[in-house]
């Protein structure tokens, strides 16, 4: 991700109210983590599991926390239980940030990530989460508020998959 | 301390071990021991420990090595309290903690950046082998001990971050060509087939 | 489960040729775990999360074991990651015997385990594992070898869902 796409993330993050970041870094989207981190507007969270990054958040989402969950693709399939029985049993908005490896769009393809990757879009069809892929930068503002305003509206999880010039 | 140094320091110690590297060093192993058919490329995180398990408990005979790092063992640390419980006596694993996920661009810190010893979990977990080394020598007498001694050994390394992964020769080699060649090895050396069914 | 059906599903594990068993204890089908301790035929590896059942299994396979991995059905969602990343990534032949809580035939079914069990097959079917539901001892030895000789077939790990008499 080159710079200035992590600064326009970042202040879109903002902008839609997120205030509240659990992560565990990956490649692709990390440049976003020392902005997120400089700006007092979020609290950051590291995690060494998406298990518990997804359970941290729910369990703020439920203090009044405007959380997203920032990881890898294959950080879905390793939180997939703590989706299913805690973010989506008892219904807590979370924006999910995925870093959407495997893609076809994804510019650092290859054997290692595909064939994982491709699950990705019917893993989240199975749980019920909604999700948009993004992209264009030039439209990251506006996914990302439909996005949180569309979490707000289920109490549900809800994602947006990184790809195309987001994983330069 | 640096991770480079201690795989090479492992190499001539390794003979007929099915070695299971995680995501830390993949490539510097791959390539260091890249005639070894007894390696098996994973390719992912928070799986090394589990598959080693496996492995070790399957083939009591023969010695295991499992190469993680503190990223990939914090992601699955339930492994330790199931390790311990077992404790399978030909199981030699070695965690390179650079308390970084350095895999990610900008090196974020782990948790064991911020204290968590890897070590002493293991420890309390009933692995009472586990050591922390923080210089070659030591590295170098404890990873020797491990993989003379009849037990299960686990093997702290303290190391720098290094970026010298990024400048590694990668293998072409899919994951699934990589398990065959395993799996041939296997065969070869145990005179038993592995996976069944009709041809 | 009755003591009966219990011999019937162990008995039929060991005419289809597994000897390598990973678990976490649940309810449902519980009762095999001391007939197969008892029988030395049975290498047993209690674990301590699903996740590493599925891994711990796959190295066994490696090592030229017919692997079997015993879970309650929530475990599916708690090996997601290891089933995608290292059962089907790799090509392991595994057995899945699956206590298939939630689902509609389970004879303890409540709130607390619908909503996961109605997630199960969908979850399946996006990471394209193979599945059967059974619902009673009849031709369970036959079902048990068909489903071991389709894994082999495969080199994929294959799911058996037990519900109805099983809950009991």
């Amino acid at each position: 991700m080159e710079k200035d796409v992590a600064q326009k993330t970042a202040a879109a993050l903002k902008g839609a109210g997120i205030d509240f970041v659990t992560y565990l870094p990956e490649t692709r989207l990390s440049r976003i983590l020392p902005l997120l981190e400089a700006d007092s507007a979020f609290k950051l969270v590291p995690t060494s599991s998406e298990a518990e990054a997804v359970t941290i958040a729910s369990g703020a989402a439920l203090v009044g926390k405007q959380p997203a969950v920032y990881m890898e693709g294959t950080g879905l399939f390793v939180c997939s239980y703590n989706l299913l029985t805690v973010s989506i049993r008892v219904g807590t908005p979370i924006l999910l940030l995925i870093s959407y490896v495997g893609s076809m769009a994804d510019q650092k393809n290859s054997f290692r990530f595909a064939p994982t990757g491709l699950r990705t879009e019917q893993q989240l069809r199975a749980l019920n989460i909604e999700y948009q892929i993004a992209e264009d930068p030039a439209q990251v503002e506006t996914q990302l508020q439909n996005a949180t305003r569309m979490m707000h509206a289920l109490k549900q999880p809800v994602a947006l998959l990184f790809t195309g010039a987001f994983t330069l | 301390m640096n991770r480079s140094a201690c795989l090479e320091s492992l190499v001539p110690h390794i003979t007929d071990q099915l070695v299971v590297p995680s995501v830390s060093g993949q490539w510097i192993w791959g390539h260091l021991t890249k005639e070894h058919d007894g390696n098996l490329l994973l390719g992912s995180m928070g799986n090394a420990l589990g598959v080693g398990l496996g492995m070790a408990l399957g083939l009591p005979h023969r010695k295991v090595i499992v190469i993680e790092s503190d990223g990939s063992v914090l992601l699955s640390l339930f492994n330790l309290p199931t390790l311990g419980a077992l404790k399978p006596d030909n199981l030699v694993v070695f965690v390179f903690d650079n308390e970084k996920y350095s895999g990610s661009r900008i090196s974020r810190p782990s948790a064991t950046a911020a204290g968590t010893d890897l070590a002493a979990v293991a420890r309390d977990c009933g692995i009472s082998h586990a050591v922390e080394v923080r210089d070659l020598d030591s590295f170098k007498r404890e990873s020797q001990g491990a993989l003379s001694r009849q037990g299960l050994g686990f093997v702290v390394a303290k190391v720098e971050e290094t970026l010298e992964h990024r400048q590694a020769e990668r293998s072409t080699a899919d994951l699934t060509e990589n398990k065959y060649r395993f799996v041939r090895y296997i065969e070869r050396t145990e005179g038993k087939a592995v996976f069944r069914g009709r041809g | 489960m009755e003591p009966e059906l219990a011999s019937k599903l162990v008995n039929g594990l060991k005419a289809a040729g597994i000897n390598f068993v990973t678990y976490l204890p649940e309810t449902r089908l519980s009762q095999i775990l001391p007939l197969m301790r008892q029988d030395e035929f049975f290498q047993l590896a209690p674990v301590a999360s699903e996740a590493e059942g599925v891994s711990i299994a796959a190295g066994a396979a490696l090592g030229g074991k017919q692997v079997a991995s015993y879970m309650e059905g929530t475990g599916v969602f708690v090996s997601t990651y290891n089933l995608l990343t290292i059962a089907e990534r790799f090509g392991i032949p595994m057995l899945l015997l699956v206590s298939y809580v939630g689902s509609a035939a389970d004879k303890r079914n409540s709130f607390l385990y619908v909503r996961r069990g109605t997630r199960m097959i969908p979850v399946l079917e996006a990471l394209g594992i193979e599945y059967q539901i059974v619902t009673d001892g009849e031709n369970l030895e036959t079902r048990i070898k068909d489903a071991v000789r389709m894994m082999h077939a495969l080199k994929l790990p294959v799911v058996l869902l037990f519900t109805g008499e099983f809950t009991v």
